[in-house]
């Protein structure tokens, strides 16, 4: 089997970017992704929506088409549908596609795996009818579908990005319950000074919370206390915003409190990490160029540290000059001066995340459960009263705490629970989570089943289907 | 509620949810298919049987795991539907810890 000359996991804005320049400078690229187009989760479905009218998406998402189309037009060899599932590093890569296993072989590997949004363990979080603002995003760009009448809470950016979107294409908001403490704003502005170089993203920001507020949809701000009410299904949102109890009814909750980047790939190939105490997430370690601990892996865009989609585009870039430093094919003097744009642009967006990562940044009350019934880890349904009875039976690590109660050891992997775990841990040890750690990760990423493992193949280099 | 913007002049596949028929657009999720229809349950949680749904809509909570075509652990929000396509909400969560096999 040919190998490939490198291996990129994820189709986002970081991943074409990087298959576009690999592409051009002649290499053997292949981008396998798990969506069945490319896109991430920006530009998801952007060259081919299924809406009557996607303008109303915005402009950052109409400019995905281009990228999308130059990645498709690149000569990198694009599997859609291939979700990966194990990585060694000897090159050797496992995915299931079309119901089958299959394996690659690469000399440098690039992850693009971008980011998931930050669990929101409140009470009631795991009632049907309670999703993420991202899943609302997701169905819109690539199944056309809304949910009429819903109530977004939590703060950021995404989360005002889709009522907005919502309410363009005249889907009905029942409210919005904005959780962004009073404190951040003062935190934030005098970060503001600064992030004012990025005057473009600063105004995106602004006029997507003008647009809502002039919508006339409920508003609450400084909003606490948040709890999904419902039995068996949930029938809406209690809150406390300004000193008063509030309850607006809704069978659909969207939540969203920022996104972190997907670690589950990384974590299981044992590449070092480390804490983001700003952006409060475990993050993947790697150099200016992406480069890993693991010097032929790389890691690029939102799964290596949250920088958003422009930074993913100029990172993917980055990564890829470098790998093709690594391959032989260019000298380092020519990938020094091939990259200086792309880094001096990623330093430039430095200010301006600093700001949004201050304003935005999640609160304790989102991230860590207050209830002893809220359950902390969905698939073994593992409640913060559990977890806690198994730190007091003498588990201080995240991976103690899993042979004990199993938290973490469900379908998800942790992808779920393993930043509130060791968020709990590091409060009752009074210890920071990168003392805490996290739960040790191996392949599968993702169930198999042994029909699947049966049926086998492998895709070579030039030979691609 | 969930409802589709698109218009009606699509490909349909008919796919069968919870021995009910239901319509949906080729190339739309089973999750989003489900959810225009109003079957929004996924699955029962392993301990305690409670009904749960799609949480995340992008593959990373399994909270949407369906028995396809008799093949449990199908996540809903991953999958497209196809014609005459057999989805049922998944009751017991098997095989919860991931197979080592082949590796
Ligand atoms: C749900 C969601 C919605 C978002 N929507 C927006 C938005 O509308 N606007 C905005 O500015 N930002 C949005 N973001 C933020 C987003 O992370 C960045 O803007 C940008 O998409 C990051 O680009 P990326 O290339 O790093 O990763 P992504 O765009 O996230 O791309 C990563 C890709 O990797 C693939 N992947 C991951 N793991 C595997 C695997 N194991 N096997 C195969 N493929 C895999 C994914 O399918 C995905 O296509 C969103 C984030 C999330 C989580
Ligand atoms: S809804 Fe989360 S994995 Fe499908």
């Amino acid at each position: 089997m040919k190998a490939f000359d490198c291996a990129i996991i994820g189709a986002g804005p970081a991943g074409m970017s990087a298959a576009i320049e690999l592409a051009q400078a002649g290499a053997d690229v292949v981008v396998l992704d798990r969506a069945d187009r490319a896109g991430g989760q920006i530009y998801r479905s952007a060259a081919d929506s299924p809406l009557p009218d996607a303008a109303h998406l915005g402009p950052d998402y109409a400019a995905g088409a281009d990228l999308i189309i130059r990645f498709e037009q690149s000569g990198a060899t694009h599997l859609a549908g291939a979700d990966v599932w194990h990585l060694g590093d000897d090159g050797r890569i496992l995915f299931s596609y079309q119901g089958e296993t299959r394996e690659v072989h690469c000399r440098e590997m690039l992850l693009c795996p971008g980011a998931m949004e930050r669990p929101m363990p409140i009470p009631g979080w795991t009632l049907p009818g309670v999703m993420t603002a991202g899943a609302a995003q997701v169905m819109l760009k690539s199944d056309a579908v809304v949910a009429d009448g819903a109530v977004f809470a939590g703060s950021g950016p995404l989360l005002y990005l889709i009522v907005a979107q919502y309410l363009r294409l005249g889907v009905q908001v029942a409210a919005l319950v904005d959780t962004t403490p009073r404190q951040h704003f003062f935190d934030a502005a005098p970060l503001m000074p600064r992030a004012l170089q990025q005057l473009g993203n600063l105004r995106k920001g602004l006029s997507l919370l003008r647009e809502i507020r002039a919508s006339g949809v409920a508003t609450y701000r400084y909003a606490e206390n948040l709890e999904v009410i419902g039995d068996d299904r949930a029938t809406g949102l209690r809150f406390s915003a300004s000193g008063q109890q509030h309850e607006v009814s809704a069978d659909t909750v969207f939540l969203h409190h920022g996104v972190q980047p997907n670690l589950n790939m990384s974590r299981a190939m044992g590449l070092a990490h480390h804490w983001n105490s700003t952006q409060m997430c475990w993050q993947v370690t790697v150099d200016a160029f992406g480069q890993s601990s693991v010097p032929h892996v790389s890691v690029g865009g939102d799964g290596a540290g949250i920088i958003g989609a422009d930074g993913a585009r100029a990172a993917g870039r980055v990564a890829a000059q470098n790998i093709l430093f690594r391959l032989g094919r260019i000298s380092q003097a020519d990938r020094d001066q091939s990259v200086r744009a792309d880094l001096n642009d990623l330093s430039a967006l430095k200010p301006f995340r600093r700001f949004i990562d201050c304003l935005y940044r999640p609160t304790e009350a989102l991230r860590l459960p207050r209830d002893a019934e809220t359950q902390v880890c969905r698939c073994e349904e593992q409640s913060l009263g559990d977890l806690r009875k198994g730190f007091e039976q003498g588990a201080r690590d995240p991976n103690a705490l899993k042979s004990l109660t199993r938290c973490g050891m469900g379908p998800c992997q942790g992808r779920q629970c393993g930043h509130v775990v060791a968020g709990l841990l590091a409060q009752w040890r009074a210890e920071s989570p990168e003392e805490v750690g996290y739960y040790r990760l191996r392949s599968p990423q993702r169930l198999l089943t042994l029909d699947e493992l049966g049926r086998y193949g492998s895709v070579s280099a030039g030979a691609a289907e | 509620m969930f409802r589709s913007l698109q218009d009606d002049d699509h490909d349909l596949v008919t796919l069968i949810v919870n021995d009910q028929p239901v319509n949906a657009r080729k190339g739309q999720s089973v999750w989003s298919a489900m959810a225009v229809a109003s079957q929004v349950v996924t699955r029962k949680a392993a301990l305690s049987g409670e009904e749960r749904s799609a949480y995340c809509a992008m593959g990373v909570c399994f909270e949407c795991m369906v028995e396809i075509d008799g093949l449990p652990n199908q996540q809903a929000c991953l999958r497209r539907v196809a014609d005459g396509m057999s989805v049922a909400t998944q009751d017991i969560t098997e095989n919860s810890e991931a197979t080592d096999e082949g590796l």
